[in-house]
């Protein structure tokens, strides 16, 4: 009996097998036909032969060249037409940092492996999965992982291969893609078709009254057909999607039962998983043991994906060359976060009274955050220009937050507020600095009034979801004057705070203009020489 | 599986046999006669007979009809020559014998002493059939003779003394074997009589110089600017070593049709200038060297010119004019 992987590879190039015993018999015919000739003639053919070969050789590269400029649209095609077949080889254990995720894919690769005994009890086969989540996250790891682990061939593809200007393009490269799945799933016993960004063909349909259709929706016609069409084939492929967009944003006829009808989220890695990402990524590098403490990286790199973090090593490592450094040491970590974080220092040509403006208003800002703020860290302040900014102070949440308190809105209006109260009460007027700190503040104070209910008017609800042609001048005026009283409260309270502390505040004036910049832990240490705590410590 | 890598392999493979399968001769040179018999037999029906003397070789074609009553080559000859040339032509090409010349000698069987004489350089059938010269080219270095066998009119005269003499039939033979059938010293005496070819091993300069006579003979005839003017009555192209110097010696009688228009200028020196262009592109044709000078007379006027080997070339470059030649 013939093995089913020989098989597989007869249907999979029946063509080219055709073509080689095609050539072979060609070359059979053309070698009697040589040797039947007299002498003289077949020395003749034989000479010819390689100018011969090489003109055959050089018209149909002619022709293919021409073909594909004029006909498909350039070479560029060759390569985007082209399907990758791999066994992938990424371990279990490779993966880290998204245990949540990974309980729930470990049932997926037990549905891939255990088809027979599922289809057996009368369950329900697994068709496609859709990965939801951030950039960066390591959906495609993920799904990486899950081929390795079913042990089953890997197809990869993004969805933006699939988008072509003329129709019917992309919905013939999804058939070719799901032909040699279904070929590779017969030899192999089931086969995994990853699809990176999703969302490029799976987005809402446009149905257009006219009757005409967009590329992307008979692209995406296929897919569904082809999710469909593994039913009747009954053969193991499993659709693995991937995509950065919502789910709500994703076509519905695809989230169905039997299309991509299992969904996991790859969200951004929690303290714990940070803790091990970095580990991983550290162990791959030489650093210094002694000065960096991987749990304290893990806390400072709130809201971080593993990319980010895979990227902060790799930075931290090419300073710590540039400095000539054996191994990577925390000073160097923390510069690679600042650069990936804030940007790359700008260094522009300040007046000195310019320069002692924008110090008073950074330590205004920092003063602010680090004594009010509940749940931010002030992370570095600078009076060094970035990007278009001449200052700034960085903070970070002190670990994951997914609401936000009053307070804690309260205390960002108050932070925002913080660097034009630090100016007036310097210099007695104030500059153009201010602006974006205005904008975010009353943009904050806005949002409590008009959508969260944190007034003191009872005005309960989301206004701003109704026209505003529909709320009456009374209403508009009570909201717009409880915006107001959140602003003047916050500047009173700023301005309080400011007067009380104002010895604090002229010290970190002094500092910055000395070293431009001030990190965390010195921040905390003129704090704490002045008796004070963050509101966390209190 | 890469196909082009497969494809390039199968190719080298196909190759590889073919070059070991084109290796060897398809006639090789211990069966070289023999093949020319038999090929000329197999495909073309001809019997024909061969005979091989240094690197010459002669063929000899018996046919029924050579010639019609008007004196020309009949079709059926015509084309029965062409088959056995062609047959000739693809031993000689597809062996390893070097071979450098062959003559076909085609008979009446019916009129015996009547002869066609066709001599070939293997080398030019060769440089035709990779079309590195013209088919008009080719015709001219084709050496095609018709004439009476001479060593049948020899042996006639010398039979009828025999007759006289009343000499048996097998003292006459041993008579003749002693001293009338040898080697024949031109290239005008090759032949065939009484099933004895009488050939020698034509060498490349005597080819030359018959293929020169032969090419004045038709641009005499054919060449309007020359035949309105001249009536050529004969030519003829020797190689000769005198002082120990090779030379070309050329004779060309060629009678004016008008005394008063040879008189012109223009006209002077035509005979020289002719045979200086034919010999020059002749011996340009066969890259040939070993000559020092050619000597061209013209008989009617009793004059003559010897034009050397490096002015010939020059004349032949048009780096040199006739009178400044010809003075």
């Amino acid at each position: 009996m013939i093995p089913k992987r020989w098989k597989m590879y007869f249907n999979m190039y029946w063509i080219r097998l055709a073509i080689i015993l095609a050539i072979i018999l060609v070359l059979i015919l053309a070698v009697w036909g040589l040797m039947s000739l007299e002498s003289f003639y077949r020395n003749i053919t034989l000479a010819t032969m390689p100018i011969n070969l090489i003109m055959v050789a050089l018209n149909a590269t002619i022709f293919v060249f021409m073909y594909m400029m004029f006909m498909q649209g350039g070479l560029a095609k060759i390569s985007k037409s082209k399907i990758k077949g791999e066994l992938v080889n990424v371990k279990w254990n490779d993966v880290i940092g998204m245990e949540e995720a990974k309980r729930e894919a470990w049932e997926v690769v037990q549905l891939i492996k255990d088809r027979a005994r599922v289809k057996k009890i009368g369950g329900k086969i697994l068709r496609g999965i859709l990965m939801l989540g951030p950039p960066g996250c390591g959906k495609t790891y993920m799904a990486k992982a899950i081929a390795t682990e079913a042990a089953v061939p890997f197809l990869s593809m993004s969805g933006s291969e699939f988008v072509e200007i003329f129709v019917g393009v992309g919905a013939s490269r999804v058939r070719r893609l799901f032909k040699k799945a279904r070929e590779l799933a017969y030899g192999y016993g089931g086969c995994i078709v990853f699809i990176d960004e999703l969302d490029a063909i799976a987005r809402k349909r446009v149905f257009s009254v006219f009757g005409g259709t967009e590329e992307t929706n008979s692209t995406q016609n296929q897919l569904l057909a082809e999710m469909d069409g593994l039913h009747e084939k009954d053969e193991n492929v499993i659709v693995i999607g991937a995509t950065n967009a919502p789910e709500d944003n994703l076509d519905k006829a695809l989230l169905r039962p039997g299309r991509f009808d299992r969904k996991l989220y790859i969200d951004r890695p929690n303290l714990d998983e940070r803790e091990k990402i970095f580990q991983f990524y550290f162990d791959k590098v030489k650093y210094d043991k002694s000065s960096v403490d991987i749990k304290r990286l893990a806390r400072k790199a709130v809201y971080k994906t593993p990319a980010e973090i895979e990227n902060i090593v790799k930075e931290s490592a090419l300073i710590a060359a540039r400095d000539n450094k054996e191994s990577i040491e925390f000073k160097h970590i923390s510069e690679a976060i600042e650069r990936i974080e804030m940007g790359l220092k700008h260094r522009r040509h300040m007046t000195p009274h310019e320069k002692e403006m924008t110090a008073y208003h950074e330590s205004g800002h920092l003063v602010v955050l680090y004594l009010l703020h509940p749940t931010e860290d002030v992370f570095k302040a600078s009076i060094i220009g970035r990007k278009e900014s001449l200052g700034v102070v960085h903070h970070q949440p002190r670990e994951e937050m997914f609401t936000k308190s009053r307070e804690s809105l309260l205390a960002d209006v108050k932070v925002s507020l913080a660097g034009y109260v630090a100016e007036k009460m310097k210099f007695g007027t104030t500059s153009s600095g201010v602006s974006m700190d205005f904008k975010m503040a009353m943009a904050t104070a806005h949002a409590m009034v008009w959508s969260l209910g944190m007034n003191d008017a009872g005005l309960v609800g989301d206004y701003t979801s109704i026209p505003e042609t529909q709320l009456s001048e009374k209403l508009k005026q009570t909201l717009n004057d409880e915006t107001g009283k959140i602003f003047t409260r916050c500047l009173k309270d700023v301005d309080e705070l400011l007067t009380e502390e104002r010895v604090i505040l002229d010290r970190f004036v002094k500092e910055l203009l000395a070293k431009e910049e001030l990190d965390y832990d010195e921040i905390d240490a003129i704090f704490k020489e002045y008796g004070k705590f963050g509101m966390q410590a209190v | 599986m890469n196909i082009g890598g497969a494809g390039f392999r199968l190719q080298l493979t196909a190759l590889l046999i073919a070059a070991i399968a084109g290796c060897g001769p398809t006639y090789p040179k211990n069966k070289f006669e023999g093949s020319i018999v038999n090929v000329c037999k197999k495909e073309y029906k001809a019997d024909v007979k061969v005979e091989a003397i240094g690197k010459t070789v002669a063929i000899y074609l018996p046919l029924r009809d050579l010639i019609d009553f008007n004196f020309s080559i009949t079709k059926s000859a015509s084309e029965k020559i062409n088959d056995v040339i062609l047959s000739v032509s693809r031993v000689a090409l597809s062996s390893d014998a070097e071979f450098d010349f062959y003559v076909i000698i085609a008979h009446d069987v019916l009129i015996p002493e009547i002869q066609i004489v066709i001599i070939k350089s293997v080398d030019d059938v060769k440089r035709f059939l990779l079309n590195d010269i013209s088919r008009s080219e080719y015709s001219k270095r084709m050496l095609i003779d018709i004439r009476m066998s001479p060593q049948a009119q020899k042996e006639r005269s010398i039979k009828e003394i025999f007759e006289r003499m009343v000499l048996d039939k097998k003292t006459q033979e041993q008579v003749l074997n002693d001293f009338f059938r040898s080697e024949p010293a031109a290239l005008g005496d090759i032949g065939y009589w009484n099933n004895h070819f009488y050939i020698k091993d034509i060498s490349l300069a005597e080819f030359i110089a018959e293929q020169i006579a032969n090419r004045v003979r038709t641009e005499f005839r054919e060449e309007k600017g020359l035949s309105d003017i001249f009536m050529l009555k004969s030519s003829k192209c020797h190689y000769l070593s005198k002082k120990g110097k090779a030379y070309f010696r050329m004779e060309i009688a060629a009678d004016p049709r008008s005394l008063a228009q040879t008189k012109d200028a223009v006209y002077q020196n035509k005979v020289f200038g002719e045979g200086m262009s034919v010999s020059a592109a002749v011996t340009h044709n066969y890259r040939f060297s070993g000559f020092e000078y050619v000597e061209i007379i013209d008989v009617v006027d009793g004059k003559s010119v010897e034009v050397s080997g490096d002015d010939l070339e020059l004349f032949r470059r048009k780096k040199l004019k006739l009178e400044e030649i010809v003075k």
